[in-house]
């Protein structure tokens, strides 16, 4: 490597991290808040932490709600998930194997709704939700999750079920499986990858989501973790070293998904937006 | 005869196998109903809603294009929604993919620890918006925001301002958020395109000596054009949505700087005592219309004929 390339180099080594470190600060920033009480953060907002106040932590999850919170959100993105995988992969699955009529106006119809505002169904799903009595429910919640996240479940699986040789399954039909045993015995073991991409994804997302919670729950005995966090920053406004730590709680699963699974969760995330 | 009835039952026995619809209704059964139920239905509700007033406990009341007309003639602050989410959904996709594109051109040319940089600018797109908006309005808190405890260590005190509470900087406040936010994502995105392209078309450039922009402009960016397009029109439909963020930080406000059409619906569904749904739902499903022709003129303008995401 020539001296001019090498200077390149440590030229866009140091523009990266300056990115780097500007896109991770605020994240750090919150981490050693989270440690830290509101009277150290008073005196100096920016600080690294002296002694580790993880008893904060444990004032947050029994004081101030977040272990309702915490069961809640993790009640809620677990059925979700579940059952978004569990029926997006036979929606997928079918739409991968078989030939029939109106299989492309339906894909097409599921697939559409991606782009949708959420706006377009929030107030409806209000109203129907109350109707049937699911309002302010666990369960309305979770349906709703389920029918918000099933186009991108459905267009992840098909897309990989698609890419499975028809060799696998006309060899599974020889040996006299059924229907339904080609899918949970050949396609969901095969897809397993594509399966976990979207398991990841969709609790991200879930975890993460908002307005559909703010609008379908009302009960603090059923708010998730974003719900409570947006309730405590408003009771408890000055309290910044608290919010951080109800921050933190929020935060971690999120990290330590991210941990084990970065590749998969990129590979989820951007699934399609490279073509 | 015999053997033509034979024939086309053993090709039903045969169409039957290839196309079990038993199997394939009960396959598709679960999805359809959520999906009839919690996605189709709301939909042909609220464009229902939007021509009629509803008000709780009672029989929605037909009134035709009423609720269409006042939107547009008299709500002054549904066109300053519109004008500010427009203006976000412009400006995001153009300042994220750019920055992007740069920052990813750096890291393609074989810089140390690419993996844990691609690691690193995915992690703020995995916050939620209520994690990441809590954390930027201390940010730009006007005592003690990073910001401005920077601009002051700058000796720039006069631009000290609450970059939140400003009616003139909350927005672009807000945008450079979501850019905070989304560079990262992109890139890595713009990456894996670069990543894909044969090495020997940007080594050619190299050989014929073409400048730094030259290349950029004639050899890297017609050929990941289709996922810089894409990456434009998710960008843009994901600016079109915007609630959380604002929500949890100015809720559109100072004097409705930062409202977009998602806070004004939910607003007026939900926040203002009008109790009339119908009126919100007015809105959403022009909003819907339009979000729906934005995405149909992108595509055909750019003639692009792979399908959308999100």
């Amino acid at each position: 490597m020539s001296v001019a390339q090498r200077l390149k180099q440590v030229a866009f080594l140091i523009l990266l991290s300056f990115y780097t470190a500007f896109v991770a600060g605020p994240l750090f920033w919150v981490t050693t808040m989270s440690l830290r009480t509101t009277t150290e953060i008073a005196h100096n907002p920016y600080a690294l932490p002296e002694t580790f106040h993880f008893e904060k932590f444990y004032k947050a999850w029994v004081n101030s709600n977040y272990n309702v919170y915490f069961t809640n959100s993790v009640i809620i993105v677990l059925s979700a998930v579940a059952i978004l995988t569990l029926i997006g992969g036979m929606a997928g699955h079918c739409f991968a194997r078989y030939r029939f009529r109106f299989r492309r106006f339906l894909y097409f119809m599921i697939f559409s709704t991606i782009i949708f505002p959420p706006q377009i169904t929030i107030i409806a799903l209000f109203q129907i939700l109350v109707e049937y009595g699911l309002y302010n429910s666990r369960i309305g919640l979770i349906l709703v999750y389920v029918a918000f996240q099933l186009p991108v479940t459905v267009y992840i699986l098909e897309s990989f079920f698609a890419r499975i040789p028809s060799d696998l399954y006309d060899a599974a039909r020889m040996d006299g499986y059924s229907e339904w045993s080609i899918f949970f015995k050949v396609s969901l073991p095969v897809a397993l990858p594509a399966l976990s991409t979207t398991v990841i994804l969709n609790t991200i997302l879930l975890w993460n989501e908002f307005l559909y919670a703010v609008v379908l729950i009302v009960d603090e005995a059923k708010r998730t973790l974003p719900l409570g966090i947006q309730q405590f920053m408003g009771d408890h406004l000055e309290d910044v070293g608290m919010i951080a730590s109800g921050l933190m709680i929020a935060i971690v699963p999120v990290v330590i998904i991210y941990v084990f699974f970065s590749e998969k969760l990129i590979q989820g995330m951007t699934a399609g937006a490279v073509k | 005869m015999e053997v033509d009835q034979e024939r086309s039952s053993l090709f039903r026995h045969q169409r039957s196998l290839d196309q079990p619809l038993g199997s394939i209704i009960t396959f598709l059964l679960p999805a359809v109903t959520v999906y009839l139920a919690f996605t189709a239905f709301p939909v042909i509700r609220t464009l229902f809603n939007s021509f009629h007033r509803v008000l709780p406990g009672k029989a929605a009341l037909f009134i035709g294009w009423d609720n269409y007309i006042s939107v547009f003639v008299k709500d002054d602050i549904f066109l300053r929604a519109v004008k500010n989410t427009i203006t976000w959904a412009c400006l995001s996709p153009v300042l994220e993919v750019s920055l992007a594109l740069l920052l990813a051109l750096a890291l393609y040319a074989k810089i140390p620890g690419a993996r844990f940089f691609r690691i690193a600018w995915f992690t703020p797109v995995l916050m939620s918006y209520v994690v990441v908006g809590i954390i930027w309005i201390w940010i730009y808190n006007y005592d003690w925001g990073a910001v401005n405890v920077l601009l002051r260590g700058l000796g720039l005190a006069e631009w000290v301002k609450a970059w939140l509470g400003n009616p003139k900087t909350a927005l672009w406040s807000l945008i450079f958020v979501t850019t905070w936010m989304w560079t990262g994502f992109n890139m890595v995105v713009l990456l894996a395109a670069l990543h894909s392209l044969p090495s020997e078309v940007l080594e050619a450039g190299e050989l014929d000596n073409c400048g730094w922009f030259k290349k950029l402009w004639f050899i890297v960016i017609p050929m990941v054009r289709p996922t810089i397009l894409n990456l434009l029109v998710l960008s843009f439909v994901g600016k079109m949505k915007v609630f959380d963020l604002v929500w949890i930080t100015t809720k559109g406000g100072p004097l409705w700087a930062t409202e977009t059409v998602a806070t004004y619906v939910y607003k007026r569904a939900f926040e203002w005592s009008t109790f009339d749904l119908g009126y919100a739902s007015t809105v959403a499903s022009i909003w819907f219309v339009i979000i729906l022709s934005g995405v149909l003129l992108l595509t055909w303008l750019f003639r692009q004929r792979e399908k959308l995401e999100y």
